[in-house]
């Protein structure tokens, strides 16, 4: 037998007596967290807020999710944090059914899930982080552009799609509010965008032109918001007629401070973050069961749970006076 | 590979491509038992040395595999088919939309699936052999056209879910002990192997990779033989679309990107020359195995997990593996350059 024969047995020996000395037990509590994509802005912001509960409450937090969003990379690293024997795992779901098949998997382990963002099938989870109710974003939306327009006046809406299940549902509840408190205010339009900037730009275009006593557009997706602001500030109309939206503080930053944009609402991504850890400690010790209806999640206070929905509450309105703390 | 002719037989066989490459794999299996696996806070053992750990392994590789294994001949003729990811989204979508929107059944739709395939593989096989374009240019294009049909039935955002349990079977549980897509995968690696090792066709295809004319004038029916590879690939990409779509419990038309990459790399580095004419299932299998354990490994290994990096240091390290294998494989090569080209004393 040469030398290196023998080597190379002593090292297969080695590496198998080693075997049996695994790592120590993890006396921290694991919790995983996948985002849809993890290099999206938005979820690297809901990150620093979930790393900020984990280090309060001096547990481990794994976060990773596929470089695009992709439901079978999901499926996979969830399957993986099954095997790892994580404590707790909780998901921005790409696709319902799809994770569901996974998330179940790893109910029958033991393991407590819990969705942020994006909900899966109610049971293949315990909970769901809602970050706004539909009734939270349409009175918010509402309210800001009544608030602008001195509650009277013409406005028009830019949606998505007019197909679209969410976008529906916030134009029935802005509806309902609009009917409800603001009765000199006027809905004089509805019109689809199709999620791109560039139509959502010539149909804000068309829309003042047709309606000239217009004071408001509110854009209800976010490609929608910098696309009016463009519009209006190309017909020079700046501060005549007034824009608002949901959107991210990024997109829109810069009209904002050109004033062309009055305010982007969106939920604050760092406490969906943070709030999400907070839940998913709270169900791993068995202090938040089905059924409560509220909960305390450190520093951000108390949030209401309606069945089994932990509301992270209105929506933020982001303005000239604040967009900058933002960048996400 | 570095055996001389006067070494005892079985010295050379060791020495062979195949048995280092299962060295490095069984190395690569001991290096992740050994620092992936612990036990947690509850006291289960956990990590890569668990059997479910070893199942995941097998069923994530499976689809790849399939494809891999289904490029092994069609790289032996020195050809090379780049479609096969995007053909495994039509499929699954061609599945998803007969089955969903068509009421039909899912034997009857799984079929039709497969029929798709072969058609998809056929057009390829078309193109290749009767109007002798390249294959690279070929697939490249049927690269683009697979996804782009896969995208315009759904329009890009229709996904068909909520298939019934007895199909979800074929991607989520056991049968006799392994996951039921092993026992497809399996059943394929032998029919492969049998057509590549043990029938004249197999060894038509080698032929056909070393020297395409010298096949024709030795009289074997080369555009036939090579039309075979072509359509099998597209059968076999089908049927990895049937068990993605199971494993998954939904067919979307991003289903299987990047896919073929996985493959080709898989087969290369199971040591078949890209220029056709050599190479063997036996190692194609040991490429899906290396880059599956790897890939699946890194994922349980403590200092990875911390990073939260297991997909990019895997492509990095997959990367790296190809190129040494490469060039391991090469430098015999190289050596007898070499001697040929020493300078007469």
């Amino acid at each position: 037998m040469n030398h290196h024969v023998s080597r190379c047995l002593l090292f297969a020996t080695l590496l198998l007596a080693g075997l049996p000395a695994v790592f120590a037990a993890e006396a921290k509590l694991m919790i995983a967290m996948m985002p849809k994509s993890k290099g999206n802005a938005y979820f690297i912001s809901c990150k620093h807020g979930a790393d900020r509960a984990a280090k309060e409450l001096g547990f481990e937090l794994l976060f990773d999710g596929p470089t695009d969003s992709n439901a079978a990379k999901q499926n996979e690293i969830v399957e993986n944090w099954i095997t790892l024997g994580v404590d707790v795992i909780t998901v921005a779901a790409e696709n319902k059914q799809g994770i569901s098949t996974a998330l179940r998997k790893a109910q029958k382990q033991g393991i407590k899930v819990i969705t942020f963002d994006a909900d899966a099938l109610p049971d293949a989870r315990s909970f769901f982080v809602n970050q706004a109710t539909p009734q939270g974003i349409a009175s918010g939306l509402m309210d800001e552009a009544a608030r602008l327009c001195g509650a009277e006046g013409e406005f028009a809406i830019i949606s998505a799609t007019l197909t679209a299940g969410n976008q529906r549902e916030w134009l029935k509840y802005i509806d309902e509010r609009l009917a409800e408190k603001y009765p000199k205010m006027k809905l004089v339009a509805v019109r689809p965008c199709d999620d791109l900037k560039d139509k959502a730009q010539s149909e804000a275009t068309a829309l003042m032109s047709a309606n000239p006593r217009l004071k408001l557009l509110m854009a209800i997706c976010s490609p929608g918001v910098p696309g009016a602001a463009e519009a209006v500030k190309q017909a020079g109309k700046t501060g005549q007629v007034k824009v608002i939206g949901l959107g991210l503080p990024s997109e829109n930053r810069r009209y904002v401070h050109e004033g062309v944009t009055d305010s982007v609402m969106l939920w604050k991504t760092e406490d969906l973050g943070y709030l999400t850890i907070y839940a998913a400690a709270a169900v791993a010790r068995d202090e938040l069961k089905p059924g409560a209806t509220s909960f305390k999640a450190g520093s951000l206070g108390t949030f209401e749970i309606k069945g089994d929905n932990i509301l992270l509450g209105q929506p933020f309105i982001f303005n000239r006076s604040n967009i900058d703390q933002f960048d996400f | 590979m570095i055996a001389a002719k006067n070494q005892p037989s079985w010295l050379r066989s060791l020495l062979c491509y195949e048995t280092l490459l299962l060295a490095v794999l069984v190395i690569e299996w001991l290096i992740f038992y050994h620092y992936g696996t612990s036990t947690n806070r509850r006291g289960h053992l956990v990590g890569f040395g668990t059997l479910d750990r070893q199942f995941d392994i097998l069923r994530h590789s499976c689809e790849i595999g399939l494809l891999a294994l289904a490029l092994t001949p069609v790289i032996l003729t020195a050809g090379i088919d780049l479609s096969v990811g995007s053909l495994l989204g039509l499929c699954a979508i061609v599945f998803g939309k007969l089955w969903h929107d068509g009421g039909l059944s899912i034997p009857v739709a799984a079929a039709l699936t497969l029929v798709v395939g072969a058609m998809g593989g056929g057009l390829n096989a078309g193109l290749i052999t009767a109007l002798r374009l390249p294959p690279l240019i070929v697939t490249l294009g049927t690269y683009s056209l697979f996804r782009g049909l896969a995208e315009a039935i759904t329009q890009g955002a229709v996904t068909y879910t909520d298939f019934p349990s007895g199909f979800l079977f074929l991607g989520q549980e056991r049968w006799n002990g392994l996951p039921m897509q092993a026992w497809l995968f399996l059943l394929m690696t032998v029919l492969v192997w049998i057509l590549v090792h043990r029938t004249t066709w197999g060894r038509s295809f080698r032929v056909i990779g070393f020297s395409p004319e010298g096949a024709r004038y030795a009289g074997l029916p080369v555009e036939r033989r090579v039309s075979i590879v072509y359509i099998l690939a597209g059968i076999i990409a089908a049927l990895a679309a049937l068990i993605y779509t199971a494993r998954l419990g939904q067919a979307k038309a991003d289903a299987g990107t990047g896919y073929e990459l996985f493959a080709i790399t898989a087969v290369v580095l199971g040591g078949t020359s890209i220029f056709g004419g050599r190479g063997s299932v036996t190692g194609t299998l040991l490429g899906v195995a290396a880059i599956a354990v790897l890939k699946n490994g890194l994922a349980c290994l403590p200092v990875v997990i911390r990073l939260n990096a297991a997909e990019e240091i895997s492509g990095l390290l997959t990367g790296a593996l190809l190129l040494v294998a490469l060039t391991g494989n090469a430098i015999p090569t190289f050596l007898k350059y070499l001697r040929a080209h020493r300078p007469a004393r």
